[in-house]
């Protein structure tokens, strides 16, 4: 059952010196339950995607498409709807939780708040009991509760972050680059806690982030984003082993394997850098790094297309329900 | 400098110029600055000194309270002094008085304001006291008392609007400077083996200057005001026109009560169209501060 | 060997807190160390105090002339100031021991060898005109010009997007490789190591808890630490993950015994009772022992010392 189902998403930003398509044309899906990583670097798009779905974009920035929450579409409800919808059905664990917390309230009231907003919880005496659920739940000591954001480390904040999202017991959990910045252990610690929350709430995840690495064990399907698009999707154990997309291989090579020989004293990277929104390269927006470039790849636009037979037709599954495998590069399936 | 260095420096400064006069209220305020300013420094030639002696006038026949007219273009005054020649050269004092005061402030709170941040500590707080001392005492109580002491003359107008002003200045710059202390570059700085002197220098005044400048623009009216107001309650130089000491002769002499609106008019509306032309330049300037805006 | 950098028995303190707590190293010519540890650990402390700009509270270090140390930052668009062009940024070096000879030649050059080419293309920009992996290598090359010996990189890419990482971290290697410059590379990211490290000191609230050649240490972690840190590492397939829980470690409160017994997985399983080395783990501080045959791997660990005695 499809929880949330995004079609054709176009967002352009609108600044003084002209149109900025931050996203251009990206579909994706979450099923109830299920979990879909977005990876990508800077500029691609993926917090942008983020914002849209909830509706959390600057007034005035263009969006078309379908967006699609459990068959209502977020795109066009009213403000009252829209409200409604935010926290209850789907929150958000920003990125940089030091800046995302209010520094002059203790952490218990900022928990609590979307709860009394949304009156999920009637009275201040029930959000107080939630919030003490919710803290032991994210594996925080109750006592915290009444900390300011300064008195708790990194690792603690991002967990109150998750507190908070969990506040109105949403159905989709979308986490912005919740481990970036925290140390390799506390990054394992909040994997941990996300997946333990998906297994015992029957949680729906989006995961942004750009280690590709880290999405591998935390998510069942993957999209690799650039430029605004799309360029790889499918099945997150097959995509980062078996990379298509020349780009996908160059993200899942940034991140190598210990003990593997042909990594050792060997850094793979890419020259250039991830392109400005306001200025794309021609054809394929990936053909300035790319590795493997033809000519034709400077002239030819690409778009998402199944690969290794699939059913096709971009979102689709097989009979066991393993979706299919998608890659944007003329290269794919060529030979 | 080098000439990479130099060429990029003089393109960016040509850029903040044009800029700067692209942006209209910098474009205004600028106009009438240099307009006030050569009113002032052509003083000799745009009014005769005569005029403000009332002794002259006198031999010269001119009217007491006389309305504006072809000799008297902005009429006399009580004492039938040329109310166009107090204006003209009071403009002289209104200026030099705010710019003079000014660089005082600027000067001694940019020397506080650095010291206490950049070395922090003991020093800091000792400085700091002082700094809060002199802004907690009431500026007026303060102001008489010293000119009293002093004396009646502009140095001292200049001295007294200084000691009361650069308490803010100072602070504000100490704000910015513990800001730009923090910042990773003055680490690699002196990972670099760079002395404090050379940091202060480098680093830390050229992150600090963007401030100072539009807070000195800022300043400038302020001073100006200061010293209105001082002349005006009759602590400034009574040998010499002022602004505000056309405004304390028209208020003393009633000027308003005898409709002799062409004695308090042209300098309250003096004061108060030079104060916004700094305004404007000023806020045009922290506009235009950051080198990341210039080029866009 | 050519040793370049030598700490011996270093401590930094803070109020209270011990951030170093005697950690003796060497750093080799043509070598790149990974100082790999958590916040608290006290490796960048320690390599700010290599640096010169922290100074030591015991201990000692030697590097030869300031000026052979070199240092590379974590976010290169903080270390570069905004309103000075390239050039006054990589000539500040040279500017500040007014070695002021062949300047623009020296600039070019430095300016080359990092990557960024044609020099003069870059000289007259600022920071904020150039990208985030061009602006590490300004910073690279402002080190590079003052001809060091030896490199600190504090997490050198930690604020890079990923597909340039491979980028710098090879014009690492490849500056080491080429005129036998030691680098020392402070990091979390274990990844790193095994991209460019030739040996790794692994550093648990201020000491070195294990130190030894890449390949040893990363393929055969003797502690404990060592071995939870790569065992929740992502690619690794081979170990199961041992996520250790509570939050790392403060430097004020240095807990008795071996520093890392009340997280160690060992203690909570249960094995360092066993072992019957608990009440040591508990109440008795350990060193550093060698645990090769070789003789470049030691480890500080209770287990390790039982088994080797």
């Amino acid at each position: 059952m499809t929880l949330l189902e995004v079609s054709d998403l176009t967002v352009t930003y609108r600044s003084r010196s002209g149109d900025v398509p931050a996203v251009r044309g990206v579909s994706l899906s979450v099923e109830r339950g299920g979990s879909l990583g977005l990876a990508g670097e800077s500029g691609c798009g993926k917090s942008t995607i983020a914002g849209a779905i909830l509706r959390l974009l600057p007034p005035g920035t263009g969006v078309t498409g379908d967006i699609l929450l459990d068959g209502d579409d977020v795109l066009a409800m009213n403000p009252g709807q829209l409200r409604a919808v935010r926290w209850t059905k789907t929150a958000i664990v920003f990125q940089g939780a030091l800046h995302a917390l209010n520094p002059v309230q203790r952490i218990a009231r900022q928990i609590s708040e979307p709860m009394l907003l949304h009156q999920t919880q009637p009275t201040k005496r029930s959000a107080a009991t939630r919030v003490h659920e919710l803290l032991e739940q994210v594996g925080l000591p109750p006592d915290r509760a009444g900390a300011y954001p300064h008195q708790l480390s990194g690792g603690q904040r991002q967990r109150v972050l998750i507190a908070m999202a969990l506040a109105c017991d949403p159905d989709l959990l979308i986490a912005d680059e919740p481990t970036t910045a925290l140390d390799v252990m506390v990054q394992a610690q909040v994997l941990q806690l996300l997946g333990s929350l998906r297994v015992e709430r029957g949680l729906s995840m989006i995961f942004i982030t750009h280690d590709l690495s880290v999405l591998t064990d935390v998510c069942d399907h993957l999209a690799v984003m650039y430029a605004g698009r799309i360029v790889e999707e499918g099945p997150s154990g097959t995509v980062f082993t078996d990379p298509q997309h020349p780009y996908t291989g160059a993200l899942a090579a940034a991140f190598p394997t210990i003990g593997d020989p042909a990594s050792r004293m060997r850094p793979a990277g890419l020259g250039g850098d991830p392109p400005d929104p306001a200025h794309l390269p021609t054809g394929c927006p990936f053909h300035p790094r790319c590795p493997v470039a033809e000519d034709r790849c400077a002239t030819t636009d690409v778009r998402l297309t199944p690969i290794g037979g699939g059913i096709g037709g971009g979102l689709g599954a097989d009979a066991d329900g393993v979706r299919d495998r998608l890659a944007a590069c003329v290269l794919v399936g060529s030979t | 400098m080098t000439s990479p260095t130099m060429q990029r420096r003089l393109a960016s400064t040509t850029n903040v110029l044009v800029r700067f006069w692209r942006s209209r209220p910098g474009r205004i305020g600028l106009i009438v600055l240099v307009v006030f300013g050569a009113m002032a420094l052509a003083a000799p030639l745009l009014a005769d000194r005569s005029g403000l002696d009332a002794v002259a006038s006198r031999r010269a026949g001119a009217p007491q309270w006389g309305s504006p007219s072809t000799w008297w273009p902005l009429g006399t005054d009580h004492l039938r002094r040329s109310v166009w020649a107090q204006f003209v050269w009071g403009s002289r004092i209104s200026l030099f008085v705010g710019l003079a005061a000014t660089v005082v402030t600027i000067a001694v709170g940019t020397l506080v304001g650095v010291t206490a941040g950049f070395f922090g500590g003991r020093l800091d707080g000792v400085l700091m006291r002082v700094t809060e001392w002199f802004l907690v005492v009431p500026f007026l109580p303060l102001a008489i008392v010293l000119a009293t002491v002093l004396g009646r003359s502009v140095w001292n107008i200049i001295f007294v609007i200084g000691v009361t002003s650069w308490p803010s200045t100072a602070r504000l710059v100490r704000a910015q400077v513990l800001t730009v202390k923090q910042r990773l570059f003055v680490d690699r700085s002196r990972s670099l083996g760079a002395s404090s002197a050379y940091i202060v220098r480098r680093h830390i005044m050229p992150n600090v200057s963007g401030l100072i400048l539009a807070n000195a623009t800022l300043a400038v009216p302020i001073s100006i005001l200061t010293e209105t107001t001082l002349s005006f309650l009759g602590l400034g130089d009574p040998q010499r026109a002022s602004w505000g000491k056309m405004l304390n002769d028209a208020f003393f002499e009633s000027a308003i009560t005898r409709n002799a609106w062409w004695y308090f008019l042209p300098p309250g509306l003096g004061i108060l169209v030079v104060v916004l032309a700094f305004t404007l330049i000023g806020q045009t300037l922290e506009q235009l501060a950051d080198p990341r805006l210039a080029d866009r | 060997m050519n040793t370049v950098v030598t700490v011996d028995d270093a401590h930094v303190r803070f109020g209270d807190a011990e951030a170093v707590d005697g950690v003796s190293l060497e750093v080799h010519a043509g070598e790149v160390l990974a100082l790999v540890g958590e916040s608290g650990s006290g490796k960048t402390t320690l390599v700010r105090a290599i640096q010169g700009i922290q100074s030591l509270s015991g201990g000692s270090i030697e590097v030869g002339k300031q000026r052979d140390v070199q240092m590379v930052f974590q976010d290169p668009t903080g270390a570069l100031n905004p309103r000075h062009t390239i050039y006054e940024i990589v000539a500040e070096g040279l500017r500040i021991r007014r070695e002021r000879a062949d300047e623009k030649a020296k600039v070019a050059t430095a300016l080359s060898r990092a990557g960024l080419r044609p020099p003069e293309r870059f000289m007259g920009l600022y920071p904020h005109e150039i990208s985030g992996g061009q602006r590490q290598r300004v910073v690279i090359a402002g080190a590079m010009v003052m001809e060091p010996k030896v490199l600190l990189a504090d997490e050198p890419v930690a604020s890079l997007d990923a597909s340039i990482r491979g980028e710098i971290l090879a014009l690492m290697r490849e500056l080491v490789d080429e005129s036998g410059l030691a680098i020392v590379a402070v990091t979390h990211d274990l990844g790193l190591a095994w991209n460019i490290a030739d040996r790794i000191a692994v550093m648990y609230l201020g000491r070195i808890v294990e130190i030894g050649d890449t390949e040893e240490v990363l393929g055969g972690p003797q502690h404990p630490y060592t071995r939870a840190l790569l065992s929740v590492v992502p690619e690794i397939d081979r170990m199961e993950p041992q996520v250790l829980t509570g939050e790392p470690p403060d430097p004020r409160k240095i807990p008795s015994g071996c520093r890392f017994h009340p997280r160690c997985p060992l203690v909570a399983s249960g094995e360092a009772e066993r072992l019957g080395i608990l009440e040591r783990c508990r109440g008795t501080d350990v060193a550093l022992r060698v645990v090769s045959p070789t003789g470049s791997h030691h480890v500080a660990c209770h287990a390790v010392d039982r088994s080797a005695t």
